[in-house]
């Protein structure tokens, strides 16, 4: 593909596709599909097989079953942001001449992909002399420049601190939306979930259970499972439902309907997250100071959550 | 202690008055030197990377051998090299014995182990991730290998100089394929032991003196290209 597809064009389409690593599936029919102009975010525990299924898409790696459809070419940029030992600019300009940009070409476009990621004063700079997060800039600023139409980009924000990571996520959000292309970001934090991505996928042990807009899928979770993942702690049981819960849902009342017991309290910075004991099950939720603290009662009211049938096996619910 | 100090005070008139034999046996070490690294790095970085930047089964293996290989005694190594090269050998045909070439050939071979064992253990050490985001992005062979090399400079010449160091310093091979020639075959290296053999001291450590600055000149000039600036600028065009 060498001009811009589309609009909604599926870039990449995978069908029953499964990965073995060694003995191993790591990936357990999985079908996708990627359009022009979408920002994906594949969301998944550790081990859950989100590299794998990328090295996959990505042609990386040869699936053992399924079938995998690319309509362009497909950058991958690795998780461990490493450079080479020359300047950040010599750094991107090798990648579009790996990449088969002509030569005259390359030194405009490596400075609009660095600018593109805030990284245009890092030019200059050999690249050892970066810090974390600024190589994670130039790591994502080289896939750009070479203006594939479908990018894949793994754990791009992994290993840096709270306020870095913060930092870049806000620039790669508009960075790495293009309407010309396709982008799939594997994450591990759901913030970074929220903050990127218009479509998530959810991979739990190898297998794609929940798909959809996050807002949707924290709303509606299909599943327990993809519940639990979602941050749903809290589980009360009756009357042969259960009812998960995050801690917003969960509400101190002195007028509130559910007697509860503190059984732990953990210090946050303004507040503390109060794991709550109750007849039926157990509710997390965060109290502002003075917090309640181990061994008192409260009273509760719970306002929101998800309603499950009492079907759903715990072995399963533990695994996540 | 008064043995040694005549034997200096006799070797420095040989040094500073530039013996035409001592200057012909010099010539010839630095030949010696360069050409059979040049041609241990011609053959052995291919080798390297096949080693480094390969991924078939057996690659371990090969590298387990580099490494061994390391360790062959230089005598046997020569031993082997005096059978291949006397008439009745494999490449007797050749007419190599006691010739020149024989102590090329046994430099290069002494050599190459260093060149390839230490080259592929610095291509190997390169953060896997770099090589691999470079494949991904679509780099060739050619590229891959030039990427790997540049990136592991400070460790292939780290390989460049103990080969360089083996050629310079080395004796039991040479003598075996060369049989040490007065003049005509001979190292600094194997014309200091010709000299302590006949029992000419004074020659003997004169030869050993100018070897071992020749030793720092060499090894110190690589050792500093090696430390500018986190290992040499080597020149290589970006294939496109």
């Amino acid at each position: 593909m060498t001009e811009a597809a589309p609009a909604n064009q599926v870039l990449l389409r995978c069908q029953n596709v499964s990965v073995r690593r060694g003995e191993r599936e790591v990936v357990r029919d999985v079908s996708l599909a990627l359009r022009t102009g979408e920002l994906v975010g594949l969301l998944g525990p550790n081990g859950a097989g989100k590299s794998t299924l990328l090295d996959a898409l990505g042609g990386a790696v040869v699936p053992a079953q399924g079938r995998i459809e690319r309509d362009g070419r497909v950058a991958i940029a690795l998780q461990s942001p490493d450079l080479a030992r020359r300047t950040v600019l010599a750094n991107v300009t090798l990648a579009l001449a790996w990449w088969g940009v002509p030569r005259p070409q390359r030194a405009d476009r490596a400075l609009q992909a660095l600018a593109t990621m805030g990284a245009e004063h890092l030019a200059p700079r050999a690249a050892r002399t970066l810090s974390g997060g600024e190589r994670r800039r130039v790591h994502i600023a080289r896939a750009l420049a070479v203006r594939p139409d479908i990018l894949l980009l793994d754990e791009p924000f992994a290993g840096l601190d709270a306020e870095t990571r913060a930092t870049l996520l806000q620039d790669a959000a508009s960075a790495l939306r293009s309407r010309a292309r396709a982008t799939l970001v594997v994450v591990h934090d759901r913030a970074e979930a929220w903050a990127l991505a218009d479509r998530l996928l959810i991979l739990i042990a190898g297998e794609l259970v929940a798909e959809g807009p996050p807002r949707e899928l924290l709303e509606h979770p299909p599943s327990q499972l993809v519940a639990r993942f979602l941050g749903f702690d809290g589980m009360l049981t009756d009357a042969g439902e259960t009812l998960l819960t995050r801690p917003p849902h969960v509400i101190l009342d002195p007028a509130g309907p559910l007697r509860a017991r503190v059984t732990r309290a953990v210090a946050l910075e303004d507040g503390a997250r109060l794991e709550l004991e109750l007849e039926h099950g157990r509710l997390y939720t965060v109290a502002p100071l003075p917090a309640p603290r181990p061994g008192d009662t409260v009273r509760v009211r719970v306002q929101g959550g998800v309603r499950f049938p009492l079907a759903a096996p715990e072995s399963v619910l533990a695994s996540i | 202690m008064q043995l040694l100090w005549d034997e200096l005070r006799d070797a420095v008139p040989l040094i500073v008055h530039g013996n035409p034999y001592l200057l012909s046996v010099v010539w010839f070490t630095i030949q010696v030197a360069v050409i059979a690294t040049v041609l241990a790095a011609a053959i052995g970085v291919p080798i390297a990377l096949v080693i480094g930047l390969g991924r078939f089964p057996g690659r371990r293996m090969l590298q387990v051998f580099a490494n061994a290989s390391l360790a062959l005694p230089p005598v046997v190594v020569g031993f082997f090299l005096f059978l291949l090269f006397v008439p009745q050998g494999p490449l007797g045909a050749l007419h190599l014995t006691v010739t020149r070439k024989a102590v090329f050939i046994a430099q290069t071979v002494l050599a190459l182990p260093y060149i390839v064992a230490l080259t592929a253990a610095a291509i190997q050490g390169l953060p896997p991730g770099l090589l691999a985001q470079a494949r991904l992005l679509g780099a060739g062979r050619r590229q891959l290998c030039t990427l790997a090399l540049r990136e592991a400079r400070i460790g292939v010449l780290a390989a460049v100089i103990a080969a360089l160091g083996t050629t310079l310093s080395e004796v039991g091979a040479i003598v075996l394929v060369g049989d040490n020639v007065y003049g005509y075959d001979q190292t600094l290296a194997s014309a200091t032991l010709y000299e302590a053999n006949a029992a000419h001291y004074a020659d003997a450590v004169a030869i050993a003196i100018v070897l071992i600055g020749l030793i720092l000149v060499l090894m110190g000039g690589v050792s500093l290209l090696q430390q500018q600036d986190g290992g040499i600028r080597l020149r290589f065009r970006s294939a496109t």
